[in-house]
């Protein structure tokens, strides 16, 4: 059998959800489509459907996650499958126990769909070479965090129609962010415009960006920008950061790369701030912004169980 | 015993000379060189102690010199041993390895050093020289008893895999190895710049996410070691120097009558940073879990232009046989590479042999041991750079040989009637498919499975011993056994 198999044929059914970088925009659009019944499913009094009747679904994390477990969590039950959680304090990961053979165990287990948090970019990527049934990024390291970029470009399209055409900036920590990079594949892929906007230090050469996607934009002026922004996102600073050297201050920070109300208003006036959480309020976002009307922070948590349902009914080949 | 290699292309660079001619061998040397365009010479003795190889269409060559390689013993015999790692070597035709410290214990004092060999002596096939340790336990701290080491045998010091950080300390070991004629053979990384690093620091490390080691973390140390070695007048050897701005560096030291010698690796010459990127098709297909290589694939191919054809279209995202210490680079910086070494800023190909147990690659791409197992795959990988035109055959030839020669300060190996007779045959144009199962190294490291090479080696002789040989290469049949020397001329008809 030839290994690349299903290279050249585009139909060919989903296996793993590991990036957006293969996705086509069609995919994406009928995702979305999709995630918009799933929405209407989880308005209902009674919020299950069976699809997934007699699946496994295993949430494999093994790095902190609240808001992102808990919404797979309640996706794979909305579906009804079997879902179990797995998290790495106290399993056998402690005993020294590598990511290959926990991954053959839940195989042995009969695992249906995986879904992988690691802090170590690419994991997921080796989980898919030795688990037979299909793997779902929840966020790997730097690299990427594909059913996040997914809610995003949800919540954009039902609040603002469309993705095409929208200037979107995303602001922050975008070195280390896999939420930046999957939204990068995913507005960019969808025909938005993606300005990044970080200190030097939190972002790297602007060549080494440009070489993946070429019509990006690349700044760190914060209030030019902003200007006529139709989409905001900030991320959330880590205080590793400071302590790495990477910036002088949480003040300074703050002072020119904090989304302020002024800032806000800078932008066009449907604007969308959003941030994927946790938030630091007070650093990356002010308080009041958070909540304004602007904000559809909360949304796209709400919106993240929906996508989130789209996806595993994909995968399950219905 | 006596051999008598015959109608092979003879490439001996420190002689200059390239012709077709025949090869006598014994008692261990080499004792006569015949070329066959000169007809007044008599012919060769032939007797039933005579065994006659056929290497017609194959280049015969000085044994192959190793100036960097990992081998694991003593301490880590389950990644390789002294054994396995010069039979590897014999079928890379490497006769001599100089085999790097970072041993268990490291090779910091002259009894590690004796052990070495001693153990060489038992169960090598080829050549071992070891390299001593700069430092104590290669801690970067207290110098070692070089005078001692260089009795005991060793030929050079390294830290290899650790950068010795604190300038001082190197100043001093250039300045004491300067006294005993031995090289530092320095491994260039500010480790500061590579924390955490998972590849090489471009393009490729943020799309995929990975912490990067910036070019700039070997340059920085290139500078400063080039500046100490000029300032003591010592002997500096550069480890698998691998961006376009260290071949400047380097470059420009020689020039102003610096001692500095370097040495790149086969996979720093020709891959780069997009086989940790890999091929996302590979994920992306429905079935069943990938494989982990492509040979059934590599199989079918015609052979016909295989090394434009060395892409990383076998190998899934974030395959840890790509992870190298310093990383691979990018195609800008194999070009600098390539340039250095027809130029002469770099004297040698290393191999940088670095065997790591199959554990120590089956985890997450930053977690991985860095390392490519190189013996058994050099030559082929070298050789792409001859079949795509950008290098000289006996230029190349004089980069396993003559250049590392010259690094170690000593006559360069040859055929002259009267050397050892260390010798490889390779075939340059033989196409094959690289698979790690039939390596003889214990390392099956490579992100080379399943990739069509060109040229490969038939068979390689250790101090006039057969020690390695590929099927039956040359095995004369009976008529060219008795063969004169005229047949040999006018072309044999009696090959299998």
């Amino acid at each position: 059998m030839s290994v690349s198999a299903g290279a050249g044929t585009a139909r060919s059914r989903r296996r793993h959800v590991l990036d957006l970088d293969d996705f086509s925009p069609q995919e994406i659009d009928e995702i979305l489509e999709t995630a918009a019944s799933m929405k209407e499913v989880l308005g209902r009094a009674i919020k299950q459907v069976p699809t997934l009747r007699g699946k496994t679904i295993v949430n494999m994390f093994f790095e902190e996650s609240t808001r992102t477990r808990i919404s797979f969590e309640l996706a794979g039950k909305a579906l009804s499958a079997n879902v179990v959680n797995f998290t790495a304090r106290g399993s056998s990961v402690e005993k020294g126990e590598s990511l290959v053979d926990t991954v053959r165990t839940l195989q042995a287990l009969g695992a249906d769909i995986l879904v992988m948090r690691h802090s170590e970019s690419g994991a997921p990527y080796l989980a898919a070479q030795y688990f037979h049934g299909s793997v779902i990024n929840a966020g790997d390291g730097r690299h990427a965090h594909p059913t996040q970029a997914l809610l995003d470009l949800f919540t954009v399209r039902q609040r603002l129609g469309r993705i095409e055409g929208l200037k979107v900036v995303i602001v922050g920590d975008i070195l280390h962010s896999r939420v930046a990079r999957s939204n990068l594949w995913g507005f960019t892929r969808m025909g938005a415009s993606v300005t990044l906007c970080a200190p030097h230090t939190l972002i790297g050469p602007e060549s080494f960006w440009k070489a993946t996607w070429p019509h990006l934009t690349i700044t760190s002026n914060l209030d030019e920008c902003i200007t006529g922004a139709d989409v905001i996102m900030t991320l959330r600073l880590q205080r590793e950061r400071m302590e790495a050297g990477l910036l002088p201050s949480l003040r300074e920070y703050t002072r020119f790369f904090g989304i302020t109300a002024e800032r806000v208003a800078r932008a066009a006036p449907h604007c969308l701030v959003m941030h994927p959480g946790p938030m630091n309020e007070g650093v990356e976002i002010m308080p009041d912004v958070a909540v304004s009307a602007q904000s559809v922070i909360e949304e796209q948590v709400a919106n993240g169980v929906a996508v989130r349902m789209a996806l595993l009914y994909r995968l399950s080949g219905e | 015993m006596r051999y008598l290699i015959k109608n092979g292309s003879i490439i001996d660079p420190a002689r200059r000379v390239a012709t077709v001619g025949n090869v006598l061998v014994e008692d261990g040397k080499v004792v006569q060189v015949i070329d066959l365009a000169d007809l007044t010479l008599t012919p060769e003795p032939l007797d039933e102690h005579t065994e006659v190889i056929n290497a017609r269409g194959a280049v015969i060559a000085p044994g192959f010199l190793d100036l960097h390689a990992h081998v694991r013993e003593p301490g880590e015999e389950h990644k390789e041993t002294i054994e396995t790692a010069t039979k590897a070597a014999a079928a890379g035709g490497f006769t001599t390895l100089c085999v790097m410290p970072d041993t268990r214990p490291s090779i910091d004092c002259a009894a590690v050093a004796r052990q070495v060999r001693e153990i060489a002596r038992r169960r090598g096939v080829v050549r071992i020289e070891p390299i001593g340790a700069i430092t104590l336990g290669r801690a970067g701290q207290t110098l070692t008893e070089m005078a001692e080491l260089v009795e005991a045998g060793c030929v050079g010091f390294s830290d290899e895999g650790n950068a010795v950080a604190d300038a001082a300390v190197m100043r001093n070991a250039l300045a004491y190895a300067a006294m005993l004629d031995v090289p530092i053979m320095a491994h260039c990384e500010e480790t500061r710049l590579t924390r955490g690093w998972g590849m090489h620091d471009g393009a490729v490390s943020i799309r995929l996410g990975l912490p990067g080691y910036p070019a700039a973390a070997e340059e920085a140390m290139v500078a400063r070691d080039i500046a100490l070695a000029e300032m003591t007048g010592a002997h500096l050897h550069i480890c698998h120097v691998s961006t376009a701005g260290s071949v400047a560096l380097i470059r420009a030291a020689k020039a102003r009558g610096v001692r500095v010698t370097a040495e790149v690796t086969p996979h720093h010459l020709t891959l780069t940073d997009q086989w940790v990127l890999g091929n996302l098709a590979l994920v992306r297909a429905e079935g069943k879990a990938i494989q982990r290589s492509g040979r059934d694939r590599a199989e079918d191919d015609d052979g016909l232009d295989l090394p434009s054809r060395l892409k990383p279209t076998l190998l899934p995202p974030y395959h840890t046989s790509t992870r190298v210490r310093p990383p691979l680079r990018t195609e800008h910086d194999v070009e600098a590479l390539i340039e250095g070494l027809r130029d002469g800023t770099i004297d040698a190909i290393a191999s940088d042999h670095e065997p790591q147990s199959a554990v120590d690659k089956e985890c997450e791409y930053r977690l991985a041991a860095p390392g490519i197992s190189s013996l058994e795959t050099a030559l082929g990988l070298a050789l792409t750079l001859v079949h795509r035109g950008k290098l000289d055959l006996v230029d190349l030839v004089a980069k396993f040989t003559e250049g590392p020669a010259t690094v170690l300060g000593r006559a360069p190996a040859t055929l002259r009637p009267g050397s050892p007779a260390d010798i490889v045959i390779f075939d340059p144009d033989s196409p094959w498919t690289v698979d790690p199962a039939k390596f003889f190294s214990k390392g099956r490291n490579t992100p080379l499975a399943g990739q069509r090479l060109k040229g490969q080696v038939m068979l390689t002789m250790c101090r006039g011993q057969i020690v390695f040989r590929r099927g039956n290469f040359g095995v004369a049949t009976g008529a060219l056994q008795q063969a004169s020397r005229l047949e040999g001329i006018l072309g044999s008809e009696h090959e299998e």
